[in-house]
C-alpha cells in the first residue's frame, strides 16, 4: 500500500465537498476516479498534494503522514500531479517547463549557476537530456523555441504530464488528461498512460471519458456528492446499479 | 575631447550607471513576479550604513560598500518572512510602508544626523584622484585633468559592477534557480506543486534585490558629499519602479534601458524644464496604453533574432 486515505473529509464553510472517503492505492496499478461534475474529485487531489488540508481524516504515503506538508514537500516525496485547467509556465519553452519539473531532484544553487562549475554543467546536461527524453515519450517536439502557451491544446496536456514525470514521482495524479482531446488523441493518451505504468509508476486518473477509464484502469472508484459510492474493476463498476443510477445512468436516460 | 568629457557629462554618466544598478535590483525581485516598492528603503540602509562606517568609524570605502549591501540584504530577509506572504498590490503597499518607516527612523536617529543628513562623505572621485597624485601623476595626463581622470575611473568601476550584474542575471536565467524564478512568476501554485520551495526562492530574489539596492545606495553615498533622508523618499521608489515600467521587466536589459532613458531625459529636457513633468507623464501614459510590457520584452528579442536571420542563440 503506498497511498492510503483514511476517513478523509473536507468542507468549505458549510458545504461538505468530501465526506469520509477512504481508499488505498497499491504500487503499480492504474486507479480511475470517476464521478459527476462537482463530486469532489479534484478536491481529493488538492488534499493529497497539500494544496489545502482536510477537515478530518488521515492521508499517508508509504507510512508517512502527508498532513501539514507544503505541496513542494509532497512532490519531493514522490507524488506529482497535472491540473484540470492546464497550468503550464506559459512563457517558458516546452523544454524549460519540463526542466523546471526536475527542480526538486537537482541541487545547483545561485553560486554554482553563476560560475557554471563542472558539477553544475554536468547536472544541467543530465537534466536537459532527461527532459528531452520525457518530451519524446509524451510526443511533444523537443526543440521548440516558442512559448509553451502557443502549443496546441492536446500537446499542452501532454507537456503537463512530461513536467510531472520530470519530478520523478512514484505516483502520478492525472486530473482529466483527456479533456478536450479528440478520439485519436485520447487513444494515444491511453497508450501513454500504459507506458507510464510499465515504467514502474502508479497512476491515479480522474477522467470523464468512460472509454478511456474502462480501457486503461485496473480499478475504478466512483465518487458522488463527496462520497465514495462504489469501487471495483471496470467490469464491476459498469454493472453496479448505484453507479448506473448516479452517473452512467444519466447518459443512457 | 575636452568637450565630450566635461565634468557635467561625466557626472550624468555616473548617475546613469547607479540608476542602472538600481534597475537591476528591481528586475531581480520582479523576476519572481513580486512587486516590491522597498528598494529605496534598502538603498537608504545601504547608503547610511556605508556613510556611517566611513565617516564615523573610518572604514575603507571598498569594505563599507559591500557591508552596506549586506546590511540591506539582512533587513530584507527580516521583513521578507512576513511580507512575502502577501502578493501583488498588498506586497507593494507593505514594502512601500517599509520604505517610509526607514525614512522616518533615519530622520529621528542621532547616528544618522536626522534631517541634516550626513555630510563630508569622502567621494570615490577624490579618493581616486588622491591616489593618482600619490602615484606622482602630473596635473595634466593625456590632455585630461586629474579630476576628469578620476571621474572616468569611477565610471569604469561602475561599468564593471553593472557588467558583472548583467552577467550574473543572464547566467542565473539559464540555470536551475532562474528557471525556478520564472516558474514562480508564471504560476506560483503550479511551481510549488512541481516541487519548488516558493517561499525560499521568493525570499532569495527579494534579498538579492535588496543586496544590489544596498550596494547602489553605498555607491551613491560615495559619489556625492552628502546624503539625507530626502534622497531615499517615496519619489525614489517610484523612479526605480519606472525604470522597469518603461524598459520592461522580462529581461535584465529592460530596466537598464529604462534607467538610461529616464536619467538622460530630464537633462535633455532642461531647456523645456517647465514642461518636464508633463512630458514625463505623457510618456508613461503612452507606454501603458500602447506597450504595457515595456520597451524590451521577450518578443522583442525573438523578433530581432528572426529578423537578423537567427544569429547566435
Amino acid at each position: 500500500m503506498t497511498l492510503v486515505l483514511d476517513q478523509v473529509s473536507k468542507s468549505f464553510g458549510g458545504l461538505a465537498a468530501l465526506s469520509n472517503v477512504s481508499f488505498k492505492v497499491t504500487e503499480g496499478e492504474i486507479v480511475g476516479i470517476i464521478g459527476p461534475n462537482g463530486a469532489g474529485k479534484t478536491t481529493l487531489f488538492n488534499l493529497i498534494t497539500g494544496i489545502f488540508p482536510p477537515t478530518a481524516g488521515k492521508i499517508t504515503y508509504q507510512g508517512k503522514d502527508l498532513l501539514g506538508l507544503r505541496p513542494y514537500k509532497v512532490t519531493e516525496l514522490g507524488l506529482a500531479r497535472t491540473f484540470q485547467n492546464i497550468r503550464l509556465f506559459g512563457h517558458l519553452s516546452p523544454l524549460d517547463n519540463v526542466m523546471v519539473g526536475a527542480h526538486c531532484r537537482t541541487k545547483a544553487g545561485v553560486w554554482k549557476g553563476l560560475w557554471r562549475t563542472p558539477a553544475q554543467r554536468k547536472e544541467e546536461k543530465a537534466t536537459r537530456e532527461r527532459a528531452q527524453t520525457l518530451l519524446k515519450l509524451v510526443g511533444v517536439e523537443e526543440d521548440i523555441d516558442s512559448p509553451a502557451s502557443s502549443l496546441p491544446y492536446g500537446q499542452q496536456r501532454r507537456l503537463e504530464i512530461a513536467r510531472a514525470l520530470a519530478t520523478e514521482p512514484e505516483i502520478i495524479l492525472l486530473d482529466e488528461p483527456a479533456a478536450g482531446m479528440n478520439e485519436n488523441e485520447t487513444d494515444d493518451l491511453r497508450l501513454l498512460i500504459k507506458k507510464i505504468q510499465t515504467m514502474g509508476k502508479t497512476v491515479v486518473l480522474i477522467e470523464h471519458d468512460m472509454n478511456l477509464v474502462m480501457n486503461v484502469c485496473d480499478r475504478v472508484m466512483v465518487i458522488n456528492f463527496g462520497q465514495m459510492i462504489a469501487e471495483g474493476t471496470p467490469a464491476e463498476i459498469q454493472q453496479n446499479p448505484l453507479v448506473i443510477e448516479a452517473y452512467l445512468g444519466r447518459e443512457e436516460g | 575631447m575636452d568637450m565630450l568629457l566635461n565634468q557635467y557629462y561625466l557626472q550624468i554618466a555616473v548617475f546613469v550607471m547607479v540608476n542602472a544598478i538600481l534597475g537591476v535590483s528591481i528586475y531581480l525581485t520582479l523576476s519572481t513576479g513580486q512587486l516590491s516598492l522597498g528598494n529605496a528603503g534598502f538603498m537608504s540602509i545601504g547608503a547610511y550604513t556605508c556613510a556611517i562606517l566611513t565617516v564615523k568609524a573610518g572604514f575603507p570605502v571598498y569594505l563599507a560598500i559591500p557591508i552596506g549591501g549586506i546590511a540591506a540584504s539582512l533587513m530584507s530577509i527580516i521583513i521578507g518572512f512576513p511580507a512575502l506572504r502577501l502578493t501583488g498590490i498588498y506586497l507593494a503597499i507593505a514594502t512601500l510602508g517599509f520604505g517610509e518607516v526607514v525614512r522616518v527612523i533615519v530622520l529621528n536617529l542621532k547616528i544618522t544626523n536626522g534631517a541634516l543628513g550626513i555630510s563630508g562623505i569622502p567621494t570615490l572621485g577624490t579618493k581616486i584622484s588622491k591616489m593618482l597624485s600619490s602615484f606622482g601623476l602630473p596635473q595634466k595626463f593625456g590632455g585630461l585633468s586629474v579630476q576628469q581622470t578620476s571621474t572616468l575611473l569611477v565610471l569604469l568601476i561602475l561599468v564593471l559592477i553593472l557588467v558583472f550584474l548583467v552577467f550574473f542575471c543572464v547566467r542565473l536565467n539559464r540555470s536551475r534557480v532562474g528557471r525556478a524564478f520564472a516558474a514562480i512568476k508564471a504560476d506560483e501554485s503550479a511551481a510549488e506543486a512541481m516541487g519548488i520551495n516558493t517561499t525560499y526562492y521568493k525570499l532569495l530574489a527579494f534579498a538579492l534585490g535588496a543586496l544590489i539596492a544596498g550596494i547602489a545606495g553605498g555607491l551613491s553615498a560615495h559619489l556625492t558629499f552628502f546624503i539625507g533622508p530626502k534622497d531615499f523618499a517615496y519619489h525614489r521608489t517610484v523612479e526605480i519602479l519606472l525604470y522597469a515600467v518603461l524598459g520592461g521587466s522580462d529581461l535584465v536589459f529592460g530596466p537598464i534601458v529604462g534607467a538610461l532613458i529616464l536619467t538622460l531625459l530630464p537633462e535633455l529636457l532642461r531647456s523645456a524644464s517647465n514642461y518636464r513633468l508633463m512630458i514625463y507623464g505623457a510618456l508613461l501614459v503612452t507606454m501603458m496604453a500602447f506597450r504595457p510590457q515595456g520597451l524590451i520584452s521577450e518578443e522583442t528579442v525573438r523578433f530581432w533574432k528572426s529578423k537578423l536571420g537567427r544569429g547566435s542563440k
